[in-house]
């Protein structure tokens, strides 16, 4: 009996020893918010169990349905925070609002040291004017150098069929690039089955609006800033002159150009009223020579082309810029830039987060580099293997990555995507993508398009460009959060939307002027506010970066 | 069956015995005792409104309040009627307003006379498995979302697109009508739509209102020797007059709603002007950039002007001697 | 009108007899057909490969059959969750608020009634006074704590004022006599509106309850406010609005690694099929249901009450 009474002491004791021992680690379920859409992974998801088994967290996430803003407007207004607050592309207000924790608090080099070496570089540029950082970037940290095979970014697009056509001419400027489109057009008006083409189509829908207003800070050789031009040498007092570039001259040579192109025919009206699914369609039935925009945009397009063997309707992107015969002086190329941090983009950790502490840890922890192999390319063996050194997969491997249903039962998406994670390249000399390693890029590329990179003598897509420049110290001035100055920003894009469309399709060149100056006239008040706003923001930043 | 002098059964109000006992020499108490199953049936429902409905009202403080981001948190400051100057002196808001009114009465006007007209037709057939196959059919448009609705109408009214080449082939205009970028088309075009996608469902009213009118006085306007017109004009729209009248009533009551998402996926920035809705507006200025104050404000005002249209039909329909809503 | 003026016309009719159901009929087969036209449409692209359907010009059939579209949505153990879950909000939305709402219908309709005149007022006019998103968000999800609840799907949704007065009309148009004879039986208010005026009300409340039950079907937008984080809360038509979202989802400008763009290339579902599926999959259970309440609303009433 006595032994019995023992043993059952000494149960209880190692039991409670036991549970004193994995305290720290006690199970617990974290609530997520990502502020975009996604797929609830599956119950037995290879990656979240073994973080579960791992860490002791599993996780509750909620994507977001409706409209960001909206959606962030009434969890703000209800103070309504799970513990891992991803805000998607409006994350700043969560910060003006005050529901994120400052990291700072939570990271040293002791403590921390993945995360601590992964931002220290940056953090000038990362923290806000009171020294804090509530957001550690989800992309745009690389390590050793930035891989870039293709311009995903901005660019004028052309078919591949009308460069061919001309037998790979290189096309370096604005006018040779309307020129040629128009004589193919003139010589071909339409494809092989009787549709008619168009020569130019401009996306007009929301926010994606940068297909109209954007073009020509690049056609006068800057990277992406968004809507204003920032001188890249600084003035004697070290000031990086801002202006916004839409009501200046070098701007309306652009618009007459789209003018003179739509009175030949060659722009639709339709384009300025269509939606985002009417344009893909367009772009998909392979009837739109070419446009401006960012590669990313069109991606749907570019693989319903790619899937009906429409490769020579798939596009290329082109670095345009005026000519000197414009006058705005001997212009180079500049359209990729430097690796961009996504600042104030990626989880943050809400004041209503019982476990800040943990959750730090276990950022940390997943920046290690076994996680970031198991989040980013999966389990060896099964997901990938390894041949001399190099990561690789096999063509299945690769193309069930694609896999809807795969993905939620076999890689943590969410997670790998709003943490900081880590870009470019390892130390071993594989890339941190799986998409980014050349040999699987091979493995994925079209007969058709070996054969056109070969016509040019190019390696990959990037050789159309100039290489990336160093990233300014204000990053990419899109990025600089307009809520001070909110309701002058939504009516400075509002005339914009609704001018430059009747200006392009002003009827003759009388039209043109009167619209352009009714224009210049009714913006200048904005775009001087705005152009202050952003002046005092770069040079804050260009201050703080070095400090 | 008694009948009124215009034909149509006496009903409610019109056709009352006399109570047992006039209200009048009844004590307070008695009639309430009297009254206390009609008590239990509607405080319960009283009670549940005031709490969900009224209290919520509270809210409204927040329309003088300068509630934004930056004050969330720490509480934001009385500011008086800032709110409402800044509505009244934005432009978007009025036309807004304009816009509103415009896309209601003329789904209101269109939208009820095609809804009417269509359960008027449908009572008419007597095959009835025709008739129940073309009621399954028109309100099935109901369950397409808007997005489907829209994208469709896009397609055919795009420069090129059906509705042109039909126009211009049939010589009625000699250049294509850019239908989606023209302001002046806009409400027209939401007006269409709105019609084609809620014409079934909102004949369903309609049509089971006509249920209740007594089959006998088609039989007896028959054997007088009426014809089908006669007998629509006659017995089927003073049969359905009250809920035409309610439904009106609240309509007015609702101009203020001309709904958004319609607004928000046909519109694009060149009918801007035309598009833009008090929904929209309250959405787009207030909610998405967290000037709470402003979205209250707006909404204080939508509501407001809502009760004063609701009152004024009530009042006309009171003058004429209609049923009323109140 | 009296009899005499009608007899006036009494011969013209007899040929509107014969040719009216034929306009008639020829009439309802055109708007038929201009509002079958894109439903077909909208089920032809929902069976049509995902890819193919971008380039746009499908008609009344699939052109690349596939029910890609389907399997992505109904292969998820979760969208039989919400299936659950939209059937069970749905039922007791519509039983709850019939219920209150036919009472509260009942109890207005009675001209004697001393608070009607009130309650009415009150009740009506919560039609257009509305607090906005946000006060009705705090009642909810602050001061009640329905938040992350099941009852956040009931509870508010008890009672329609739009309904009360259909309700209400319909009553007071029902003859008198039946209630007052019934009363004269010593019969009281509540009996008086269980065993003769609700039977009574069948076509109305057939109708009614469509209009509860379609739009408690439909409702996504209060789970996304209140219950987003559950997942075992979503309804159906939230999980098909998520599904929407993702497959419009475009990667992030900056997110912009090959692997992001690949991806979009392998799916074979892209919006334009999801969200036909979706319109089909959700219509699908009400169109089920339709035929049986549209039996009380096309016979027509039964006066045999008060004839007797």
């Amino acid at each position: 009996m006595r032994k019995i009474i023992a043993g059952i002491l000494a149960m209880v004791m190692l039991l409670s020893l036991c549970s004193f021992a994995v305290a720290e680690q006690e199970p617990i379920t974290v609530t997520v918010f990502r502020g975009d859409p996604g797929d609830q992974p599956t119950e037995d998801n290879k990656i979240y169990k073994m973080i579960e088994d791992q860490f002791g967290i599993k996780f509750e996430i909620e994507f977001l349905a409706g409209d960001l803003d909206e959606t962030l407007g009434t969890k703000i207004a209800g103070e309504d925070y799970p513990d891992l607050f991803d805000g998607g592309n409006s994350a700043e207000k969560l910060i003006n609002a005050g529901a994120l924790i400052n990291l700072l608090d939570y990271i040293s080099e002791e403590k921390t040291p993945n995360l601590y070496n992964h931002i220290k570089d940056l953090l000038p540029q990362l923290v806000n004017e009171n020294g804090e950082l509530f957001i550690i970037p989800n992309y745009g940290i690389n390590y050793h150098e930035q891989v870039v095979n293709a311009c995903n970014g901005p660019a004028f697009f052309i078919q591949k069929q009308v460069l061919a056509w001309d037998n790979y001419p290189q096309i370096k400027t604005l006018d040779q690039y309307f020129d040629l489109i128009e004589r193919f057009i003139t010589a071909n008006p339409t494809d092989e089955n009787g549709a008619k083409y168009e020569g130019f189509a401009i996306l007009c829908e929301d926010w994606r609006h940068f297909c109209l207003i954007n073009p020509v800070q690049h056609l006068m050789g800057q990277p992406n800033e968004g809507e204003v031009y920032i001188n890249r040498t600084a003035d004697e007092n070290g000031i990086h002159k801002v202006e916004t570039f839409i009501d200046k001259d070098y701007s309306k040579a652009y618009y007459k150009k789209l003018n003179e192109f739509f009175k030949k025919g060659f722009i639709n009206p339709d384009t300025f009223t269509m939606t985002y699914d009417q344009y893909i369609a367009k772009l998909s039935a392979g009837t739109v020579l070419g446009m401006f925009d960012q590669t990313w945009d069109f991606g749907t397009a570019t693989a319903a082309l790619e899937t009906a063997g429409m490769h020579k309707n798939t596009y290329v992107a082109l670095p345009l810029v005026y000519d000197e015969a414009y006058g705005f002086g001997t212009i180079s190329e500049q359209y990729l830039n430097g690796g961009v941090p996504n600042k104030d983009r990626g989880f943050g950790i809400s004041v209503n987060c019982e476990y800040p502490e943990r959750m730090v840890q276990l950022f940390e922890a997943l920046l290690s580099d076994e996680w970031q192999k198991i989040l980013q390319w999966g389990i060896e063996g099964e997901d990938y293997y390894v041949e001399n050194g190099r990561m690789l997969m096999t063509q299945e491997q690769y193309s069930i990555r694609n896999d809807a249903a795969w993905k939620m039962a076999n890689q943590a998406l969410t997670i790998w995507e709003s943490a900081p994670k880590k870009q470019g390249i390892q130390d071993d000399g594989n890339t941190w993508a799986p998409g980014d390693q050349p040999e699987i890029l091979q493995l994925n590329m079209s007969d058709y398009d070996k054969a056109f990179l070969a016509a040019y003598g190019y390696g990959k897509w990037a050789d159309f460009f100039n290489a990336p420049c160093e990233l300014a110290p204000w990053g990419e001035a899109w990025q600089i959060d307009k809520a001070p100055i909110q309701d002058d920003y939504d009516k400075f894009n509002l005339i914009q939307d609704q001018q430059l469309p009747k200006i392009i399709m002003s009827a003759d060149d009388a039209a043109f002027d009167a619209n352009w100056d009714a224009f210049v006239a009714e913006i200048t008040p904005y775009c001087e506010i705005y152009a202050n706003f952003m002046q005092a923001e770069v040079t804050k930043l260009v201050e703080l970066a070095t400090k | 069956m008694v009948f009124s002098e215009r034909g149509i059964p006496m009903t409610g109000a019109a056709y009352k015995i006399e109570p047992m006992q006039p209200a009048k020499k009844k004590s307070i108490w008695k009639t309430l005792w009297d009254q206390k199953w009609l008590m239990v049936m509607s405080i319960p429902v009283l009670l549940y409104v005031l709490l969900f409905n009224y209290y919520p009202l509270w809210g409204w403080r927040y329309a003088f309040q300068n509630l934004d981001l930056s004050t969330i948190k720490k509480g934001a400051d009385w500011i008086g009627l800032d709110n409402f100057k800044w509505l009244f002196n934005e432009k978007y808001f009025w036309l807004g307003i304009r816009n509103t009114l415009a896309m209601s009465v003329i789904n209101l006007i269109f939208g009820t006379l095609a809804s009417i007209l269509l359960a008027i037709l449908l009572n008419e057939v007597r095959n009835r498995t025709f008739k129940r196959t073309v009621q399954t059919v028109t309100y099935l448009p109901h369950f397409l979302s808007m997005v489907i609705v829209v994208g469709m109408a896009q397609n055919m009214f795009v420069s090129d697109g059906p509705i042109n080449q039909m126009l211009l082939s049939l010589k009625l205009i000699d250049q294509p009508v850019w239908w989606l970028g023209e302001g002046k088309y806009f409400w027209f075009l939401v007006g269409l739509i709105n019609i084609w996608k809620e014409v079934g469902w909102n004949s369903i009213i309609y049509i089971s209102t006509m249920t209740s009118i007594d089959p006998t006085l088609y039989e007896a306007a028959a054997i007088d020797g009426a014809g089908r017109f006669q007998r629509i004009l006659h017995v089927t729209l003073p049969g359905i007059k009250s809920t035409f009248v309610v439904l009106l009533i609240m309509n007015i009551g609702h101009l203020m709603e001309a709904g958004f998402e319609i607004q928000y996926l046909l519109g694009n920035k060149q009918v801007y002007d035309f598009s833009q809705t008090i929904d929209v507006f309250v959405l787009e200025y207030g909610i998405q950039n967290n000037k709470y104050g402003r979205a209250i404000a707006a909404g204080m005002f939508k509501s407001v002007v809502g009760i004063i249209l609701l009152f004024a039909a009530n009042f006309v329909a009171k003058k004429l001697d209609e049923d009323t809503l109140l | 009108m009296t009899a005499v003026q009608i007899n006036k016309k009494a011969k013209k009719p007899m040929q509107q007899d014969k040719v009216f159901p034929i306009i008639n009929g020829i009439i309802l087969c055109i708007l038929m057909f201009i509002t079958l036209y894109p439903v077909i449409n909208t089920v032809a692209i929902s069976f049509n490969d995902g890819i193919d359907a971008v380039r746009g010009g499908i008609g009344l059939w699939p052109r690349k059959f596939s029910t890609e579209a389907y399997g992505t949505l109904l292969n998820d153990p979760l969208t039989w969750n919400a299936f659950g879950i939209s059937v069970a909000r749905t039922v007791i939305t519509t039983l709850t608020n019939l219920l209150f709402t036919s009472m509260l219908a009942f109890a207005l309709s009675r001209k004697e009634y001393i608070f009607g005149k009130f309650i009415t007022l009150v009740v009506v006019l919560t039609m257009y006074v509305n607090a906005g998103l946000i006060p009705n968000y705090l009642l909810i999800q602050r001061t009640l704590k329905l938040g992350k609840t099941f009852w956040v799907y009931i509870i508010p949704t008890m009672f329609s004022c739009f309904n009360m007065i259909v309700i209400r009309t319909y009553i007071n148009g029902l003859p008198e006599a039946l209630a007052e004879s019934a009363r004269i039986d010593g019969a009281n208010d509540m009996r008086i509106f269980w065993q003769i005026i609700f039977p009574l009300c069948t076509p109305v409340l057939a109708t009614v309850a469509l209009f509860v039950a379609v739009g408690s079907w439909n409702q996504w937008f209060d789970t996304q406010l209140y219950n987003g984080g559950k997942k075992y809360l979503h309804t159906l038509q939230y999980l098909l609005k998520m599904k929407l979202a993702t497959s419009m989802n475009t990667a992030n400008a900056a997110n912009a690694s090959v692997d992001a763009l690949a991806s979009q290339a392998a799916s074979k579902t892209t919006p334009i099929t999801i969200r036909c599926a979706i319109t089909v999959v959700s219509a699908l259970p009400i169109l089920v249901v339709y035929p049986f309440l549209q039996r009380y609303f096309v016979t027509g009433m039964v006066l045999g009450g008060v004839k007797g």
